[in-house]
């Protein structure tokens, strides 16, 4: 049965439209006065990354949260951030449409997105649109060579990464006086994977290191993986020395555990920086066999009064969960943001990116100096530092001078433990 | 080149086959029956993980033991979903069809990821990471435990459609739908039973893979990709050629990173799955193209 269209049923379909329209384009009205800010954040928050994409969103909504607590921006007003989620799915096109979307909705401007593939897309479409993009988290150099006005970045590139895992190798190598002969090399093949991966295998070729040393395996295999058993068996019958793996949450149990299954000596594992060896899961799921894990990471400064700070309020609301890599910077980007709405005085995109330059932000949680930014839009302190996860804590072995714990190199063998 | 070397991916390779081949056999069922390509085999994978992973939590039982609560699990699941999506979608082409099952598929994995988090979880079982040497070749024991509990499934699939009544109906509904009407048949209610024992295998499959993979709601995606060509290879509908398909596809991923990088593990099967589409589309099992 069909019905028919009649005056009435035409007026009150026209009512609800027009109640609906009312009462969701009110507020739009309202919210273009200065009163709110909106900025624009793109996570990974569904997809094989999402327990990081939910860390780094909760890290964005804590420093918003912290701004608008102590009162907003007091140079504009007063005016309140708010942030508007955007979920990348992990996906490179996802990512584009969904800072697209918040840019619509009156995005003055957009942080995010943790993966490189996604940093380049949305760093093109802000180049075009006109709109300030804070990266803060993703770390392929590519994204800030481009020559984008638009673009800049807290975290730092793999360069940087690569130089210092250079760094504090030699330093063990050398303080521990063993011989690091054959290294084998994984990495997840996404554009941060590949890059980190193949900085280190280049850099290693490049006979960078201070003692002989050759890559004898270089591994790649695609996120979301769900079996590395002939991966590993690659790995044992390189036979090397150290094993440097690039990995995403779910792909590092699995490598550890076959590791584990395979008998696999190795004198130890040691990441020159990636995202699956440090997060509270790894170490809740793996027990005994996350121990001892060298990992070169941007991680958070033990000794910064603002890390304890944030730290407490982020334990509190997340019970089991603590401050990293991820929510670390996350937290960061934003707070370079309200610093510089706060000089900026307006919302603007010119005066924003004004201010932005001349960004000298000394509140940093996380290990490195203040945030300023070079020409092309990185941040010129940002840094890495040595972690080593010891009896299930994560303890900063290096440099020194940050140092929380004495590292222990070499590991005892998975199956020793 | 070693040949333990060789031996030892021969083996990791066939072990995850036959789990592969009780995922790919649950989703040649429900081809074969109803014509309905299920694309939320993948998140229904993921709901028998986590219903596993749940009673290892809460009560401490092995996912070797329960693996049956989470097939009945999903039975229940696969019922309610072909009752109250699939049977109304089945006569319709088949693109509308894909709509359909990846809105399922859409729903099933975000519910997943409201109950149970994005982290994936690795839960420590008592033997996790057992092993058994064979001179320099390792037996990964959950991974053996898992192939041959799937391999007793398949035979009681098996043998629930030769011998049973439903069994028989399920498959006379599959020859022919008016004739299975004409002398009787329920016949919406075989596809219920039918989707719901599809389900049940994808389910059982989930838990056996819980001590071997970390479960997150979208877990369930590449196995759902390589099911899909285990199913090509073996045959649309044929359940020996969902079998044999999976113990293929699982050596063949295994022993083809000798010669190609580990990031194009899945050209391998896709490779194969084309190659069969332009020599024996009809599949190695199927009957008439």
């Amino acid at each position: 049965m069909k019905k028919k269209m009649n005056r009435r049923t035409f007026l009150k379909y026209s009512a609800a439209v027009g109640a609906t329209t009312a009462i969701s384009g009110f507020p739009t009205i309202i919210r273009s006065q200065p009163k709110e800010i909106l900025i624009g954040s793109v996570q990974p928050v569904t997809g094989p990354l999402a327990d990081i994409g939910i860390a780094c969103r909760r890290g964005n909504q804590m420093a918003v949260d912290e701004i608008n607590a102590k009162g907003g921006i007091k140079s504009i007003g007063g005016a309140k951030l708010k942030l508007l989620l955007g979920d990348s799915e992990a996906k490179e096109e996802v990512g584009r449409m969904e800072a697209e979307r918040l840019i619509k909705d009156g995005a003055v401007c957009i942080v995010g997105p943790f993966m490189s593939g996604i940093a380049m897309a949305i760093a093109t479409l802000c180049e075009a649109r006109g709109i300030p993009f804070v990266i803060d988290i993703a770390a392929a150099d590519v994204i800030t060579q481009k020559g984008y006005k638009y673009t800049f970045r807290c975290f730092p590139t793999v360069s940087t990464f690569m130089k210092n895992m250079g760094e504090y190798i030699s330093q063990i190598v050398k303080e521990k006086k063993v011989s690091v002969k054959k290294i084998a090399v994984t990495n997840t093949g996404d554009l941060f994977g590949r890059v980190q991966g193949k900085g280190w295998v280049d850099y290693v070729k490049a006979k960078k290191l201070p003692f002989d040393v050759e890559v004898v395996e270089h591994i790649e295999y695609p996120v979301g993986v769900a079996d590395l058993s002939a991966e590993v068996a690659k790995i044992k019958a390189a036979k090397p020395d150290l094993l440097c793996p690039v990995t995403r949450p779910g792909d590092a149990k699995i490598l550890v555990r076959e590791l584990f299954k395979q008998r696999v000596e190795i004198l130890g594992i040691a990441s020159p920086g990636a995202p699956g060896l440090y997060e509270p899961e790894f170490i809740r799921d793996m027990g005994k066999l996350a121990d001892f894990v060298l990992n070169n990471v941007p991680w958070v400064n033990p000794r910064s009064p603002k890390f304890k700070e944030i730290n407490e309020r982020f334990s509190k609301l997340y019970p089991g969960k603590y401050v990293d890599t991820n929510s670390g910077y996350a937290y960061l980007g934003v707070m370079v943001i309200a610093d510089t709405l706060e000089r900026a005085k307006s919302t603007k995109p010119e005066d924003f990116l004004e201010a932005l330059r001349k960004t000298d932000y000394k509140e940093n949680p996380m290990v490195g100096g203040p945030v300023q930014f070079a020409a092309n839009g990185d941040n010129l302190n940002a840094t890495s530092a040595m972690i080593q996860i010891l009896k299930g804590e994560i303890k900063v072995v290096l440099p020194k001078d940050a140092a929380e714990a004495d590292y222990i190199f070499p590991t005892p063998q998975l199956w020793e433990r | 080149m070693d040949l333990s070397y060789v031996l030892q991916l021969t083996i990791s390779g066939f072990l995850m086959g036959g789990v592969y081949s009780l995922i790919a056999l649950g989703l040649s069922l429900i081809f074969g029956v109803m014509k309905v390509i299920n694309f939320a085999h993948g998140a229904m994978l993921v709901w028998g993980m986590y219903f596993s992973y749940t009673i290892l939590k809460v009560t401490g039982l092995d996912p070797f033991f329960s693996f049956f609560v989470s097939a009945a699990g999903l039975f229940v699941m696969g019922y309610v979903i072909q009752r109250t999506v699939v049977n109304r979608i089945m006569p319709f082409h088949e693109a509308m069809q894909v709509i359909a099952m990846v809105g399922t598929m859409m729903v099933l994995e975000n519910l997943a990821q409201l109950i149970w988090g994005p982290d994936p979880q690795s839960p420590q079982t008592k033997y996790s990471l057992s092993t058994l040497w064979l001179g320099k070749v390792m037996i990964d024991l959950p991974r053996l435990f898992a192939f041959l509990i799937a391999i007793l499934i398949a035979a009681l699939v098996f043998v629930f459609l030769k011998y049973t009544d439903l069994g028989k109906s399920i498959r006379a509904s599959a020859d022919n739908r008016t004739g299975a009407l004409l002398v009787g048949t329920d016949v919406n209610k075989v596809y219920a039973v039918c989707f719901g024992v599809g389900a049940a295998c994808v389910g059982a499959a989930g838990s056996l893979l819980v001590p071997l993979i970390p479960i997150s709601p979208h877990t369930g995606f590449p196995f759902k990709l390589t099911s899909f060509c285990i199913v090509i290879l073996g045959g649309m509908g044929s359940l020996p050629g969902a079998m044999i398909g999976g113990l293929i596809i699982g050596v063949a991923e295994s022993l083809g990173t000798i010669f190609i990088p580990s990031s194009l593990k899945q050209v391998i099967s896709f490779s194969i799955m084309i190659l069969i589409l332009l020599l024996r589309p009809q599949g190695l099992f199927g009957g008439k193209g």
